[in-house]
């Protein structure tokens, strides 16, 4: 198996999984179930998690695919036709990771107000359907790629006079981004300095939220190193930014690299880890001066754990792995 | 700048920079960042709690977080000085090096100022904080961010030694 396998095989979890959750969320809105808008939401949050190795595991499979000199595709296989499902897969991934924050801020706010904010139903509705659009859209191309069968008729009609192809210059959006970022150096330090200061502001909520839980500075209750947590959120999704950026502009830096591909699964087991702190009762428990009990110490623990191993991932791409 | 030279040639610098063992520069400098986090991040939270973030956090317990802030600075401290004695002749030469080091003076005067103003202060927690404590929050955040952005340019501007990545 390699990773063009785990494209083949994630892929299908964006698309699908946000039709589940939408359809879900529509049913909750209908039959006004807050328990049922909680679940879309943890489904919207999980699978925008999930659709982060999804999108990077799409560079990885386009290398495996066109591995020929030069990059070449083997016949059947056209570079036009892969990156014109690029071009669609990123407005779709930048959208559903919008829908995973927004998402999450309700499931975040959910516990101070005891519902799912009326602001937050609207604008994770519009952004879901405007995810799933765009990832429709982008999962249609895909299938393009290798299923020859449907574009038969397409290719018929075009075989007359055209180029071979892959031969031409590829017009794509998401490559002249690429392009953008190496051509001009003051983008990847910027990007750099951002991605430290995103890292302070994750680093702040998880030592603060998680040492306590670990008995450091008891006197502070749960409920109220929880209003914080959203800082935390945003520095991830500081670094979710630059760090696109920098997988963009040089893809095979990381879908070569083994350290990479730990660093994207603690990432998601970070996305797991926080849900605990969101939905389960026992955190909440835990007052001024308590001691939490050992699955909340377990899970925090593991919390410093999974981002320090993320911060270890990152820092080593280029001493354990081949970045750079 | 012999002298300089002569740490940078001194067999531990060596090591440092010439080891392929994981343990040598790619660990020093793991060390440094995993201690930015920590000192960064526990300030951060801090500031932002003094400007009105998290309101419902208590500040006087705050402080028990004081010494883990002070044992990343001390890492820091240490990792930071064998990461320039393994490259002494370009860090000590880039005026950057210097506007970092001259913001994190200015970022661990202001965490004194700090403790003495709000976290010694009586009435911590039942009397609402002064501007000055407001002001104080503020130009922490600035100081830190200074330090970080200096710190990452080290990498880019003046002479580079290609070493940090």
């Amino acid at each position: 198996m390699n990773l063009a396998h785990i494209h083949l095989l994630l892929n299908h979890f964006p698309t699908i999984g946000f039709g589940i959750a939408l359809g879900l969320f529509l049913v909750a809105l209908m039959r006004n179930s807050e328990e049922l808008k909680r679940t879309s939401l943890v489904i919207f949050f999980l699978i925008s998690a999930l659709a982060i190795p999804t999108y990077l595991s799409g560079n990885a499979a386009l290398e495996t695919l066109c591995s020929g000199p030069e990059g070449a595709c083997p016949p059947g296989v056209s570079v036009a036709m892969i990156r014109a499902h690029e071009d669609a897969a990123l407005p779709g991934f930048i959208l559903m990771e919008l829908t995973g924050f927004i998402a999450w801020l309700g499931l975040w706010q959910y516990r101070l107000i005891s519902r799912t904010p009326r602001w937050n139903i609207s604008a994770v509705l519009l952004l879901s359907i405007l995810s799933f659009a765009f990832m429709a859209r982008a999962a249609n191309i895909g299938g393009e790629i290798r299923h020859p069968e449907i574009v038969a008729t397409a290719q018929a009609a075009s075989e007359g006079g055209s180029a071979p192809e892959g031969s031409g210059p590829v017009h794509a959006m998401v490559r002249g981004i690429g392009a953008y970022v190496t051509g001009h150096t003051w983008v990847w330090p910027s990007c750099e300095t951002l991605h430290f200061v995103g890292l302070s502001m994750l680093f702040s909520v998880v030592l603060l939220v998680d040492l306590r839980i670990l008995g450091v500075a008891k006197r502070m209750s749960f409920s109220s190193l929880y209003q914080l947590m959203p800082l935390g959120m945003l520095g991830f999704a500081m670094n979710l930014t630059t760090g696109m950026v920098f997988f963009i502009a040089a893809p095979e830096q990381y879908t070569k690299n083994p350290v990479f591909y730990w660093k994207i699964l603690f990432v998601v087991l970070g996305a797991v880890n926080v849900l605990y702190f969101m939905l389960l009762d026992q955190p909440w428990k835990v007052g001024a001066g308590d001691d939490a009990p050992l699955t909340a110490k377990l899970v925090a623990g593991s919390a410093i754990f999974v981002w320090v191993g993320v911060l270890f991932f990152g820092h080593m791409l280029p001493f354990l792995g081949n970045a750079f | 700048m012999d002298f300089l030279r002569l740490i940078e040639q001194s067999s531990f610098s060596q090591w440092v920079t010439g080891s392929s063992s994981v343990l040598a520069f790619p660990t020093i400098l793991l060390l440094h960042t995993i201690g930015m986090g920590v000192v960064v991040g526990i300030s951060a939270g801090i500031d932002l709690r003094i400007l009105g973030l998290a309101p419902a956090i208590p500040l006087a317990p705050m402080e028990r977080f004081f010494p883990m802030l002070w044992i990343g600075f001390t890492v820091n401290a240490i990792t930071g000085v064998i990461l320039l004695a393994a490259d002494a002749t370009t860090k000590a030469t880039n005026p950057d090096f210097y506007v970092k080091m001259a913001f994190i003076a200015l970022a661990v005067i202001n965490q004194r100022m700090l403790r003495t103003r709000v976290f010694r202060d009586p009435f911590i927690d039942k009397k609402p904080l002064t501007p000055d404590a407001k002001v104080l929050a503020i130009t922490s955040v600035i100081f830190w961010l200074g330090a970080i952005t200096a710190g990452r340019l080290m990498a880019y501007v003046g002479p580079v030694s290609g070493l940090t990545k």
